[in-house]
């Protein structure tokens, strides 16, 4: 923890650069023949969605190792990941609905992405409230961490069978519309990775900063603890 | 081994059977979706039959988290959970046994649902009964597993009623997306096989995790 605390500035000073390049990109970058400016919102849609998943492979390691090693800061990353997965979650959600109205027409649509996409929301915020409904947190940290791995198993599954759903009732109209996406000319992708190396940076850097506070939580509720064991 | 789960089974239903607590509990409170649904889309019998799928499962899963709820709750009082624990069987046959006991209740509150939905919505499809019954009991395998787990997992939590819906509800999305197509499939004539496979493919999958996730949440 405490490597993170002197890692902590410089990271955020180079988030801060990386954020700024990469958006500098973003604004330089050509509009798309067919989308139009509406493009550049998928500069900020994509590397959320892959750090929102990013987040969750990172909590199951997480979770893994506590279960196995007992380790307080393994459980402290944990939780940390949560926190920083599901506001990636919710900002990819909401910045695909805001493409989607002048693109598809419509804000939302049952597709197996964006199905895939809640269910990740809702499993993180099930995370949080299990953590926090447990009067011991000793309980409360491995049946978050058992419920995490449950999820990490879980996912893949719910992916599949609404992938499968979605493709078997419908004509993959919309599938077809993101592989269009999914065809990134060359001058579209500088700005896509510069982007998702911000994302990253910052991904991380939330961890660190929400990790540290998560720590002097524990402690602070340690100490008033013991103040009232004293009293 | 088996015989201890078995045992452990055996008394939970046993039990209620006494004292008729969860069963009826479980019976009245799907009686009363069934009346929301009714009241709510008010659908007739062309369109009963396109939702009937839909309405059995939504009924299933609403009716499961009433028994799950319960499925600990003789547990609860002096202790009893830790004087389970010290049976001298693994860990996972007496989560074996927890779950084999929510399962039976479950099903046997299924089977009076199901022609309970065809009398008050007026369909009927006594011929395929047994598929559905067949589908619904796939259906309720990993539903009871995964819950019974989830269940013991949020033992001693704040408000766990809820939690216990806002976990089960997303995790066993697959199961009610495919338990709906296969039941859709049969009712009209499409695709059943791949949605069964999905389903028995969850199942395999959770009750081989479950009894080890068991054995790491209680212990010390």
């Amino acid at each position: 923890m405490k490597f993170l605390a002197r890692m902590q500035a410089p990271l955020g000073v180079l988030t801060l650069i990386a954020l700024a390049v990469g958006l500098w990109m973003v604004w330089n970058a050509p509009a798309d023949f067919q989308q139009g400016g509406a493009v550049r919102i998928l500069y900020l849609h994509v590397p959320s969605a892959k750090m929102s998943l990013f987040c969750y492979v990172f909590l199951t390691i997480a979770s893994i190792v506590h279960l196995w090693k007992r380790s307080e800061t393994a459980d402290i990353l944990a939780e940390a990941a949560t926190a920083v997965g599901i506001s990636f979650t919710g900002i990819t959600l909401a910045s695909g609905a805001i493409w989607g109205k002048p693109m598809w027409g419509t804000w939302w649509a049952w597709d197996a992405r964006l199905t895939s996409m809640l269910v990740l929301l809702i499993l993180y915020k099930g995370l949080m409230v299990l953590r926090h409904s447990m009067d011991d947190p000793t309980k409360g940290a491995r049946a978050t961490a058992i419920l995490a791995i449950v999820g990490a198993v879980d996912l893949p599954i719910i992916h599949y069978s609404v992938v499968w759903w979605r493709t078997l009732h419908q004509p993959p109209s919309l599938a077809a519309a993101e592989k269009s996406g999914i065809h990134i000319s060359g001058p579209l992708l500088p700005p896509l990775l510069a982007m998702s190396v911000a994302f990253i940076l910052m991904g991380v850097y939330m961890l660190t900063l929400k990790a540290r506070q998560i720590e002097a939580q524990r402690k602070l509720d340690a100490l008033e603890a013991a103040r009232l064991h004293h009293e | 081994m088996l015989k201890a789960a078995y045992r452990i089974a055996w008394k939970d239903v046993a039990g209620d059977f006494r004292r008729r607590a969860t069963l009826s509990s479980m019976l009245f409170f799907a009686i009363s979706v069934l009346v929301v649904f009714q009241a709510a889309f008010e659908p007739d019998r062309k369109e009963a039959l396109r939702l009937l799928p839909g309405l059995l499962w939504a009924t299933t899963l609403f009716t499961t988290l009433v028994g799950l709820g319960r499925v600990f709750q003789a547990e609860e009082e002096d202790g009893a959970f830790e004087g389970l624990l010290l049976a001298s069987v693994p860990r996972g046959v007496i989560f074996f046994g927890k779950w084999l006991g929510n399962l039976l209740l479950t099903l046997l509150v299924e089977l009076m649902i199901l022609p309970l939905t065809m009398v008050l919505f007026n369909v009927d499809v006594w011929r395929q009964a047994g598929e559905i019954l067949g589908i619904l009991t796939l259906g309720t395998v990993g539903l009871t597993g995964l819950g019974t787990l989830l269940a013991a997992m949020t033992q001693g939590a704040r408000s766990r009623e809820t939690l216990l819906a806002l976990l089960l509800l997303p995790l066993t999305a697959p199961l009610l997306i495919a338990g709906v197509q296969a039941m859709a499939g049969i009712l009209t004539g499409g695709e059943v096989t791949p949605w069964i496979r999905l389903m028995v493919i969850f199942d395999v999958i959770y009750l081989a995790l479950t009894p080890w996730a068991f054995g790491w949440l209680v212990e010390e």
